[in-house]
């Protein structure tokens, strides 16, 4: 067993005794992931976990083979992710509980996506290999558990894991089963800025209201608190779940890359060297990335305006919490890896009027404050007794006629939360009500965040407006949400409880969980085969979709040579070996490569002669294909 | 209210109590409904003031069933320790805002707050918007017109809090209630509170 923690505190036995339960506080960031765990001391203590750092970069690296020990974790494997662009996943946070729709996909990133029934992103590694953003996720928690447990010579089962205050339900319920996934019972979701809150009111004793400001990799979340004897009462939250130092990265990465070409790699090596950039900036005023000369000048340029968009938000949530322009705050306290970047903390000291504070590694502070609750949610004796009051991130509602919305829950109510709204039919005799759930501020079902869609069904016939059916809205206190709804007046009633449309299914769940439990190999090959041959038929029918509409385009040469290759898809589908499929589909992709372009550029024509851009069938296209399209469009 | 039989240990239970005093484990929340007490709830007497000791009451119950201490306890106590909790946010958001508290000491009583106003009020508040508006595109201070809009609304709650106090007319109280919102929605947009996101 390695050393134990490089501390030495009196009552080493009481040590032992605290973590005997093995509740840790997880902190699974955007850029980095940490694990803490309440000591005999009763202070929380952060582990090294990777390479001697308490910093576990959650990154996630898919190598050969795909068996048990393919998948790197940490330090080793950000160093392969210039080599390996796809096959290594960073920042996987951003793309927790996100549709492959969302625009969060569709960012500068050198991934490829496959495109799951569900809409779930999936990414594809190893050549063949599909993840989701969950799974990616339980491997980093896993990486997490493992090594906190060969530091400190016990089993860890339960953990408090944090989560931006501003994620929304799906977000949440990703984060949870990723936990599950990794062999963790999550014993609650805690908001990143009140963990944060949780260590600065019990090591600095603060009192009053405080503001926390935490910017990280990939989320921005500002909440507003009121500490005071053991009590944590969040007044107000509020943020951007898609905004962090990614982004700062990102647009130093666009200048990195001006004029250049942008292969998968290009992309990684910008985006790593601008990060680097990034951070001697915060104490130099000048610095070199991929051979160009980079000033902090020029980097608070790039970034201001991302730097900017944390200002409405905090505004927002100053005022909800009654405390507009900072009036009758005590402090403001700087939470996350990129509030070290000079110009951000310039922007806090002026917009809340006063100057941050710092005290605690703005690194640790939350998952310290998790371990801290993992103490409270596990002790007998826990060694502080914290009183802790949430909130709802956002308003939760439901659609009702004319697109609108109407809010049940309002953003900024105390947790757990329960709301009641009835609704009668229109028409006579109506079987059916359509329940639509939607989380966000705006008046307009489009401009809100689509949570999930169901029909109460089996409504006995009746007039209209005679049958009442009850929509139940609970938030329990890890902000999640289950709704449902009951047909009243006749007694019959029907209890449905919705899980969110753009997340994963019961079924996906019970899929990964028993891939992660048995690993079982053949299972693993099974499914590979199964995508891959869907993937086939999928390039197939498109291919001869386009051979058939714009076959004019090509030689006679080159139309046989497609056709060749398109014979060998069909035939390697008809085989077992995914890794073969999988090659012959990427090799037609290869030789339809110019046809695509081709008919690209026809489209782009003719919806310059006035035809909609619509009439251009892109739907129709196979993934891969499109992806060409994307990169010839890019050039 | 009657007495209830705690599902654990068999021992009673009184109607408002979320423990069971003879075992300690969490009971089911009482049925939601429209009779629910909400000053009874939090232990507090019923007043249009803010009762006495309100947060104390609220934070010592809350830390007996609040979900933190039941994260290891049964599936069932899991889900009354949420409903309890959940009872709970609600009754102490109500009886801490002067509106909502006021609102729910008339339902007690048997009388609604509707939201249909008299049609000089609304032609008023049609009026007052209208201006508001016409200050905001022509960059007029707003501030006096809020300050105005306060008063009313402090002078309206007075003659509820009147009303209610002295066994007066509590559908006029009701009428006068419902009028808060209108001017809560007014002050709201002066602040840019509306829709600013």
């Amino acid at each position: 067993m390695p050393a134990l923690l490089q501390i030495s505190e009196p009552g080493e036995s009481r040590a032992k005794e605290a973590c005997a339960t093995g509740a840790v506080g997880i902190d699974l960031g955007t850029t980095n992931s940490l694990i803490a765990i309440v000591l005999g001391d009763g202070k929380p203590h952060a582990l090294a976990v990777d390479e001697g750092s308490t910093l576990l970069p959650s990154v996630v690296h898919y190598g050969e083979g795909g068996g048990p020990g393919s998948v790197v974790v940490g330090q080793a494997a950000r160093r392969m992710a210039t080599e390996f662009p796809r096959d290594t996943i960073v920042s996987v946070k951003r793309f927790m509980g996100r549709s492959s729709a969302d625009p969060e996909t569709r960012r500068l990133s050198p991934y490829r996506f496959a495109e799951g029934d569900s809409g779930v992103v999936r990414f594809v590694v190893d050549g063949a290999r599909v993840v989701n953003p969950v799974e990616v996720s339980a491997e980093v928690l896993r990486a997490l558990r493992t090594r906190a447990e060969d530091r400190l010579g016990i089993k860890v089962h339960q953990a408090v894991i944090t989560v931006p205050a501003y994620f929304d339900d799906a977000q949440r319920q990703a984060t949870k089963e990723a936990g599950r996934l990794a062999g963790l019972e999550v014993l609650r979701l805690l908001n990143e800025p009140t963990a944060a809150a949780l260590a600065y009111g019990l090591d600095k004793r603060s009192q009053g209201t405080f503001a926390v400001y935490d910017l990280g990799g990939g989320t921005f979340d500002i909440s507003i608190l009121q500490l005071q004897q053991g009590v944590f009462e969040v007044k107000a939250v509020g943020g951007d779940s898609a905004l962090g130092g990614d982004d700062f990265d990102r647009a130093l990465a666009e200048i990195l890359l001006e004029g250049q070409e942008r292969t998968p790699r290009k992309v990684r090596e910008a985006i790593d060297a601008a990060k680097r950039a990034k951070e001697d900036l915060t104490r130099v005023e000048v610095t070199e990335a991929l051979g160009k000369r980079v000033t902090r000048a020029q980097l608070e340029a790039a970034i201001g305006p991302l730097i900017e968009k944390t200002g409405g938000p905090s505004r927002r949530a100053l005022r909800d919490a009654g405390a507009p322009d900072g009036k009758g705050l005590d402090g403001v306290i700087l939470v996350g890896g990129s509030t070290r970047v000079p110009a951000v903390r310039r922007y806090v000291r002026e917009l809340f009027g006063m100057e941050p504070l710092a005290d605690i590694d703005p690194d640790e502070v939350v998952a310290l404050g998790a371990a801290v609750q993992a103490d409270l949610l596990t002790s007998e004796s826990p060694q502080h007794d914290v009183l802790l009051l949430d909130v709802a991130p956002l308003s939760l509602g439901l659609e009702t006629m004319g697109g609108l919305v109407e809010k049940l829950i309002l953003r900024n109510t105390t947790i757990p939360a329960r709301a009641t709204q009835e609704f009668t039919t229109f028409a006579d005799g109506q079987a059916g009500m359509d329940i639509h759930v939607l989380q966000g501020e705006r008046e307009l079902v489009q401009d809100n965040r689509s949570l999930a869609k169901f029909t109460l069904a089996g409504i006995p016939p009746l007039p209209a407006g005679l049958a009442r059916v009850a929509v139940t809205f609970q938030v329990d206190a890890d902000g999640i949400l289950s709704v449902t709804a009951r047909e009243q007046l006749t007694g019959v009633s029907q209890t449905i409880t919705v899980k969110p449309s753009h997340g994963l299914t019961d079924e996906e769940i019970e899929r990964m969980l028993l891939a992660s439990i048995e690993h079982a190999e053949e299972d693993v090959q099974a499914r590979l085969l199964i995508d891959n041959r869907v993937e086939a038929q999928r390039i197939l029918k498109a291919a001869e979709k386009q051979l058939d509409s714009n076959g004019d385009l090509l030689s006679a040469d080159e139309r046989r040579q497609i056709e060749a290759q398109m014979a060998a898809v069909r035939t390697a589908a008809q085989g077992s070996d995914h890794t073969a499929i999988h090659g012959e589909i990427e090799k037609l992709d290869r030789v339809s490569a110019d046809f695509a372009k081709r008919v690209m550029d026809r489209g782009i024509e003719r919806a310059l002669k006035g035809h909609s851009v619509g009439e251009f069938d892109q739907g129709e296209l196979s993934p891969h294909a499109k992806k060409a399209y994307e990169a010839l469009r890019e050039d | 209210m009657s007495a209830r039989t705690c599902w654990s240990c068999g021992g009673e239970v009184a109607a408002g109590d979320p423990i069971c005093p003879s075992c300690s484990k969490v009971q089911p929340a009482a049925p939601a409904g429209a009779t629910l007490d909400k000053f009874d709830l939090l232990g507090v007497a019923p007043s249009f003031d803010e009762p006495a000791g309100l947060d104390e009451k609220f934070r010592s119950l809350y830390r007996m069933l609040r979900p933190d201490i039941f994260a290891r306890a049964s599936p069932r106590e899991r889900r009354y320790s949420l409903e309890q909790t959940t009872l709970l946010n609600d009754a102490y958001k109500t009886v801490k805002d002067p509106v909502r508290r006021a609102e729910h000491l008339l339902a007690l009583r048997g009388i609604k707050v509707d939201p249909k106003m008299s049609p000089e009020f609304l032609e008023q508040t049609l009026e007052d918007r209208e201006r508001l508006l016409e200050a905001k595109m022509s960059g007029e201070p707003l501030e006096p017109m809020a300050k105005g809009v306060r008063e009313q609304r402090d002078r309206t709650l007075a003659q509820v809090r009147e009303l209610v106090e002295n066994g007066g007319d509590l559908a006029q109280a009701a009428e006068l209630l419902a009028r808060m919102r209108y001017y809560a929605r007014y002050l709201d947009e002066v602040e840019g509170r509306a829709v600013e996101l």
